[in-house]
Formats: structure tokens, C-alpha cells, sequence
């Protein structure tokens, strides 16, 4: 296995007009707080709040993706959200391997989004299995 | 901790992985018993036991197990050694 357990993974990530179309398109969440920025600002944000699942998209990139392996396979996911993100965002990602489990070929991640001004978005922690 | 401390433990975290509050895993209880107990469920009990014993087990190891009795044997010798 290619991992060393505390291997840490930084990337990014723009949440970008495509990206915000893209999941509106796909499954059709067009609550007024995704998509109504007078109402979302009268709600006390700064504009229209993005999904919260378009991280699960940028998880899924990052392990698909972003490891230098790609026999890999999601196993479970947590994540917890802390602050909104909002379009045009870009999101530092870290993740660190935490914990390999050698007998089942499977590695633990915890992660952190954070956006430029060092806030964190959402955190969690990814199994994933090497198959 | 006995074996049977273990085992008692290992309910608990079956009753918790396969949420299924009704289970009764006992020392001869193999997968085919439990509704439920896949390929999947495996890696997230192995994770569970793992973590909760402070323990890790070899590949060989988990491939060798007749029945949850003889893991809770290897368990019981890994938490005593630790």
C-alpha cells in the first residue's frame, strides 16, 4: 500500500457557475436559499448559500481523482458542516490519513474544508477501501 | 477482561454497525447467521472492532477466523499483550 499513516493531502477547489448549474441541473434542489439571493440575505447570509452537498462531489473527486491510486472505492462518509460557502468560493482541502487498516485494505481520512479566509466550511472523515 | 467480556462487547458493536438491536452474537456464530453481515458490513465491523479494542488485526488473521469466537480468542490475546 502506497499510504503511511499522518500522509496529508492539500488540493483545492472553486465552486464555479459550472459547478452550482451542474447540481441544480442534476437533482433539481432550487430551495430559495440556493437560489434566491434577496432571500438568502434577509435570512442573514451573504448571498445565495451553495449545496452542501457539492462537497460530496469534491470528496468524490479527490479520492477518485486526487490519490495516487485508483483502485479505490468510497466505503462510508461523514461530514459535518460548520460555516455556509458561497458561489465563486475557492475551498482549500486537507486530508490526512488517520488510521490503515492492513486487514481489510482500507484507509481512514479525517478532512477539513476551509475557504480563503482560514474558516472551516465542513470537516469529516472518508473510508476508503484499495480493491 | 474475560472472553466473555469481549463477546459482550462485540454485541454491542454488531447491534450498532448492523442496527439491528435484536441480534445475539454468540462464540459459534458465523456470518451466514446474521441478516445482514456482508462483505460490506465486514470492513465497517472490522473497522468498529479495530478502533474500539485499540487493536489491529492481520490480513491472515481475519481470513483464518472460524467464527466470531475465535476472533474474540485473538482480540482477547492482542488487549492482554497490549
Amino acid at each position: 500500500m502506497d499510504f503511511v499513516e499522518g500522509q496529508i493531502f492539500n488540493t483545492s477547489f472553486n465552486v464555479t457557475e459550472n459547478v452550482y448549474n451542474s447540481f441544480l441541473n442534476a437533482f433539481n434542489d432550487r430551495n430559495i436559499l440556493h437560489t434566491d439571493m434577496d432571500y438568502a440575505k434577509s435570512k442573514g447570509f451573504k448571498s445565495k448559500v451553495m449545496h452542501g452537498n457539492i462537497l460530496g462531489g469534491f470528496l468524490s473527486y479527490f479520492i477518485g481523482q486526487a490519490l495516487p491510486v485508483e483502485n479505490v472505492i468510497i466505503q462510508n462518509q461523514y461530514i459535518k458542516y460548520s460555516k455556509p460557502f458561497y458561489l465563486n468560493d475557492t475551498l482549500n482541502f486537507r486530508a490526512e490519513i488517520t488510521h490503515i487498516f492492513e486487514s481489510i485494505n482500507s484507509i481512514e481520512f479525517k478532512y477539513v474544508f476551509k475557504n480563503t479566509e482560514e474558516q472551516k466550511i465542513a470537516s469529516g472523515t472518508i473510508l476508503i477501501g484499495i480493491i | 477482561m474475560d472472553i466473555n467480556n469481549i463477546l459482550e462487547e462485540i454485541n454491542s458493536i454488531f447491534r450498532r454497525e448492523l442496527d439491528e438491536d435484536d441480534i445475539e452474537i454468540k462464540y459459534e456464530t458465523v456470518a451466514k447467521d446474521v441478516d445482514g453481515w456482508d462483505s460490506l458490513s465486514q470492513i465497517h465491523l472490522v473497522v468498529s472492532i479495530e478502533k474500539h479494542f485499540k487493536i489491529r488485526f492481520t490480513a491472515s488473521e481475519i481470513q483464518k477466523f472460524k467464527n466470531v469466537g475465535e476472533m474474540c480468542e485473538v482480540i482477547l490475546a492482542k488487549v492482554n499483550n497490549a
